[in-house]
């Protein structure tokens, strides 16, 4: 897999790290010229000091046609049109942009970056799914936020406890994967029985994840 | 048929245009720096002082009623992601950008304007120069 890292610091480190063996080509450039040494003497492979939104010098760097371009300059704006760059003129098949506002992974998405990545952004939608679910479930969305698989708890005096699959019918809404009792996992079907202490797996979509937790969630 | 422009950034060349345009269309400026409002002279439109590329400040201005806007600032980058939010999320259909790096007009969506100042310098130049050898 080609994979292009644009600008960044401590991020682009840690990324470069990840992706830096023999199944990649990893293509680095930086603006910075002591980012440039350090990311080169810390991972041992070339890096180029261009400017990521600059065609020639992403060109010289070898970025064409790469599976994945990601840019991690603390400039949102740089972001955006280093991945518009790598999209439009250099054919790049996948772009990610970091951004600081969190505002931005939005509209960055609806007028074309393929995947915006933001910690405070991501920060937020942890605490949400925290709070607004009282511990009870956990989540985690796959797809570009189009998939959801819930992990859902069991506890006393839930509705659910002592029925079947069958009985909750879920199926419309999405699909049991398994269900996890005393360190044991059951891949269930339409007879299995739900009780207290289960930990449910569910694949859903964004649409139906609120719709299942409420039918687990209510009370008896 | 109404007739609003709206100007982002209110350098030298926000000021001049807003104050060209002052008689012939309602003209908002923003820019997020309030001083350089107060500095604007000979104009007599609307002023908001403000991050443009906050939807909510673009909506307080009227995007949704603007029949062109002009992206002046001092950043490239800024100037082309609000030519892609004013014209993809707003419908924006006259849309004009300042770049510094003409370069960059490769990646602008082709019915956006680009006002390349470097360029236009260096083609009245060579037209000049043209002009003096035929002579």
């Amino acid at each position: 897999m080609k994979v292009v890292i644009a600008d960044g610091y401590h991020e682009a480190d840690y990324i470069i790290n990840l992706f830096n063996d023999h199944k990649n080509d990893l293509v680095v450039i930086n603006e910075d010229e002591s980012i440039c040494h350090y990311l080169s003497n810390n991972n041992d492979i070339p890096v180029m000091q261009g400017r990521c939104t600059r065609e020639s010098d992403l060109k010289e760097a070898g970025a064409q046609d790469c599976d994945i371009f990601i840019a991690l300059s603390e400039d949102d704006y740089k972001n955006y049109v280093a991945c518009k760059t790598a999209k439009k003129l250099l054919n790049a098949k996948r772009c990610v942009a970091t951004v600081i506002n969190p505002k931005n992974v939005r509209i960055f998405k609806d007028i074309g970056i393929d995947m915006v990545v933001c910690s405070t952004y991501l920060l937020g939608e942890q605490i949400r799914n925290l709070t607004s679910i009282e511990n009870m479930v956990n989540s985690l969305t796959l797809d570009d936020e189009k998939i959801s698989i819930l992990e859902i708890r069991v506890t006393e005096g839930l509705d659910v406890e002592g029925k079947t699959l069958a009985d909750i019918n879920i199926s419309d809404l999405g699909t049991v994967s398994s269900i996890t009792r005393n360190g044991k996992t059951i891949i269930p079907n339409g007879q299995s029985m739900i009780i207290e202490g289960d930990k449910v797996l569910i694949v859903t979509t964004m649409e139906n994840k609120d719709k299942i937790i409420e039918i687990f969630k209510r009370k008896k | 048929m109404n007739n609003n422009t709206i100007i982002i950034g209110a350098g030298r060349m926000g000021s001049s245009i807003a104050r060209s345009l002052n008689n012939r269309s309602n003209v908002m400026v923003i820019d997020k720096n309030g001083e350089k409002l107060s500095r604007l002279q000979d104009y007599s439109g609307f002023v908001e002082a403000g991050d443009a590329t906050e939807i909510r400040i673009l909506e307080k201005v009227g995007i949704r009623e603007a029949d062109r806007v002009i992206a002046v600032t001092d950043d490239d980058n800024i100037n082309i992601f609000l030519a892609d939010l004013c014209t993809k999320v707003y419908g924006i259909k006259e849309m004009y950008i300042k770049l510094k790096d003409s370069r960059k007009r490769k990646i602008v969506d082709e019915r956006v304007v680009c006002i390349c100042p470097f360029d236009l310098s260096l083609n009245f130049f060579e037209e000049e120069h043209r002009k003096e050898v035929a002579e």
